[in-house]
């Protein structure tokens, strides 16, 4: 089997730039691909993630809906069984409970209800997560509800080179996916991008740093943060950090996982939503289940507090910072 | 068979007020100059507030705020035809609303400053924090004015949602359940021409909002939104119509959304210059102005000691804003349930031992008191 030669150009992009180069190749790639959501055409999202792609594809193809996340939820599902590929954007994370019956009832279930006969290969694109001083229900991390649900994939970038590639693999999938961006990386994770049209693998983790003493996993902006943590302890604690950035929440890169755990035999699970019933919770039953003889410290889970997201003059307390990770590892590692 | 007309509908618009401050007698309700005044000074503070607020929050002192101004009697208005204990559930675009209701507004100030110290109504009023979620908080109205029709004191529920929302399903289902249990309910859409980058045009293809209430057995009005007189009389009928048993209405007060959709949007990267001249002849507050004039009730003087009177109570309202002490971080652990659970137990004491990492042992003994109930 012959593989594709590497693109080998590339330029330093944002996020959010990333994101909408990946809209934009998809869109100028395949006639199927269409975007709905809430002010995402003439205005160019509220994140401006589909900037100038409106005038380019016309509102056909880029569709400013009316407001309602239901119609919009529905109407992709139905566009995707028809033979398009809808990428649906819901506009703030806050607003996707709305979307639930159909995700719960439909989205994950269309392809077994049918025998397979019919997929729904659309993808659901939402902001994720907080610190960016927004009002209420604009700072949540609700990724657990939807890797909850079988049938879906679930996938958060952070980084502008992985925004990219996923994002081009989700509307590629033939399944649906679920594809939450860091809002606080929109503008702050730059990094060089690849020219042109390339996917990274959905399900594999990707190893931020290696080390041997003790594992974060992590997702999301808190990656971000675990490096932060990472650099710190290794300066005044000597500990040789891991961190994986799981990429793809649902399905788990479970061999990276067990082999990183096993390789240190210590683990912080760093992320951002309330950590009862969270897929930190998962993880670490996953570590339970499979990589039980291999700890040797119990898994520590740092989360947000099993509270709602305070508002904004809160959130830093709320949402953990390097400092929790930091005093998380250190019990950990002494442990 | 020749086809039957089986129903038929028909939707009206009120006007009262137009734009040189003329009034339609016909149509003009009995009102006092006193409640007349009222009005004025309501929206004339307001739009002075909104102004500020703006300016609190394009010099950093404030963060995400929704503008108000252009709306200020659709949502001034409609309150001074309630009792405190009618409900009142506004949008979060909501601070003429909760200003009518009487609410301290360096409590709104304080909300949009991100602190949850901000829900704070006026004892007494049954006034309801508004949902950010749109719409959502449409059926939960429908159980307020249940909730009135049961205790049978004729109570009502009055609310409000956007254009927009007008489009999301919940607005059927809590139309559905008002005309359905005839309950004393009043749905107000605010139509204020944007959904904040897409136009009314792209909501719904019929031709007014109005006529969803045919849909549900519910009375449906077109209103003036920018006529403080034909929103009070809306309104008033309304609440009567609600009081005596006779059931829910859904008002379309369409109005114009001067500012941009909140401090974090850019309105010129999607509408004309042009559309917003026009909706300027409009102005709510002009109209009122010379129509008060007119009825020789108001003059510059009067003008100038209102203007006076309300920098001094917008300065008053900031500093208190900006003298409340930092909330402690303690305090988000307060009020989640009744008797909190031991796992909030636990993580408050770690979030201590994190205060305590960050900022030395004595930093407990130095943060403002906690508030609220815990555990």
């Amino acid at each position: 089997m012959k593989t594709a030669a590497k693109p080998t150009a590339t330029r330093t992009l944002n996020l959010v730039q990333a994101v909408n180069e990946a809209l934009d190749l998809a869109l100028a790639a395949d006639k199927r691909v269409m975007l709905l959501g809430e002010d995402i055409g003439r205005n160019g999202g509220v994140f401006r993630a589909t900037e100038g792609l409106w005038k380019k594809y016309g509102g056909e193809r880029v569709v400013d809906t009316p407001l309602a996340e239901i119609g919009i939820m529905g109407s992709a599902i139905g566009l995707a069984i028809a033979g398009f590929r809808p990428v649906a954007e819901i506009q703030f994370d806050g607003f996707m409970p709305s979307v639930f019956d159909q995700v719960v009832c439909h989205l994950g279930r269309i392809r077994s209800r049918s025998r397979g006969k019919m997929s729904v290969p659309l993808v659901l694109r939402a902001p994720h997560g907080g610190l960016i001083h927004a009002p209420e229900h604009h700072s949540e991390s609700p990724e657990a509800y939807f890797c909850h649900t079988p049938g879906i994939t679930v996938i958060i970038a952070s980084t502008p080179r992985d925004a990219k590639g996923l994002l081009l693999a989700a509307i590629e999938s033939p399944d649906p996916v679920v594809f939450f961006e860091p809002k606080l990386l929109y503008r702050s994770a730059k990094g060089e991008v690849p020219v042109g049209h390339y996917t990274v693998e959905i399900g594999k983790a990707r190893v931020v740093k290696e080390g041997k003493d003790i594992t974060m996993l992590t997702w999301g902006a808190m990656t971000v943060t675990c490096e932060k943590a990472a650099e710190r302890l290794e300066k005044e604690d000597g500990a040789d950090v891991e961190i994986l950035d799981l990429r793809t929440l649902s399905p788990l890169d479970l061999d990276a996982i067990l082999a990183s755990v096993g390789k240190t035999g210590r683990c912080v699970i760093a992320h951002e939503a309330p950590n009862s019933g969270s897929w930190a919770a998962e993880l670490s039953a996953l570590i339970a289940e499979r990589g039980l003889l291999r700890l040797l410290a119990p898994v520590a889970r740092v989360g947000g507090w099993d509270i709602r997201m305070p508002l904004f003059r809160l959130e830093q307390y709320y949402i953990p910072d390097a400092d929790r990770v930091v005093m998380a590892a250190r019990k950990t590692l002494s442990f | 068979m020749p086809l039957k007309t089986v129903a038929s509908i028909d939707i009206k618009r009120l006007e009262i007020l137009d734009v040189d401050g003329h009034v339609d007698q016909s149509l003009m309700p009995t009102l006092s100059d006193k409640l007349l005044l009222e009005m004025y000074r309501l929206m004339f503070q307001i739009r002075a507030f909104d102004e500020r607020a703006i300016l609190l929050q394009r010099s950093g002192r404030l963060g995400t705020y929704p503008m108000i101004t252009g709306q200020e009697a659709t949502q001034c208005i409609p309150p001074l035809a309630l009792k405190p204990s009618d409900w009142v559930v506004p949008t979060y675009r909501g601070s003429g609303v909760y200003f009518a209701r009487g609410m301290q507004m360096r409590y709104g100030l304080l909300y949009w400053a991100g602190d949850d110290r901000g829900t704070h109504f006026p004892d007494g009023n049954n006034d309801m924090i508004f949902s950010i979620p749109v719409g959502t908080h449409l059926t939960q109205v429908a159980g307020l004015a249940w909730g009135q029709k049961l205790k049978g004191k004729g109570g009502v529920a009055l609310t409000y949602c956007g254009d927009g929302t007008s489009s999301k399903g919940d607005l059927h289902e809590a139309l559905t359940f008002a005309g359905q249990f005839k309950l004393p309910a009043i749905y107000i859409i605010e139509n204020n021409g944007w959904a904040i980058s897409v136009p009314r045009k792209r909501q719904a293809a019929s031709q007014t909002l109005a006529q969803k209430a045919w849909g549900y057995g519910v009375h449906g009005l077109q209103v003036d939104g920018n006529d403080a007189l034909a929103v009070y009389a809306a309104t008033i009928e309304a609440v009567a119509r609600a009081r005596s048993g006779g059931g829910p209405t859904l008002l379309e007060c369409e109005t114009y959304r001067m500012g941009h959709h909140t401090t974090a949007d850019d309105a010129t990267r999607y509408r004309s210059d042009k559309e917003i001249e026009a909706w300027k002849k409009k102005d709510p507050i002009e109209r009122m102005k010379k129509f008060l004039t007119a009825r020789k009730i108001w003059d510059a003087k009067k003008e100038r000691e209102l203007t006076t009177k309300t920098r001094s109570w917008i300065d008053g309202e900031v500093k208190a804003y900006e003298e409340f002490p930092a909330p402690n971080p303690l305090n988000m652990f307060a009020d989640n349930y009744a008797a909190a659970p031991w796992n909030l137990i636990e993580q408050r004491a770690e979030l201590e031992e994190v205060l305590k990492f960050k900022g030395g042992a004595k930093v407990l003994t130095e943060l403002p008191p906690t508030e609220g109930r815990f555990p």
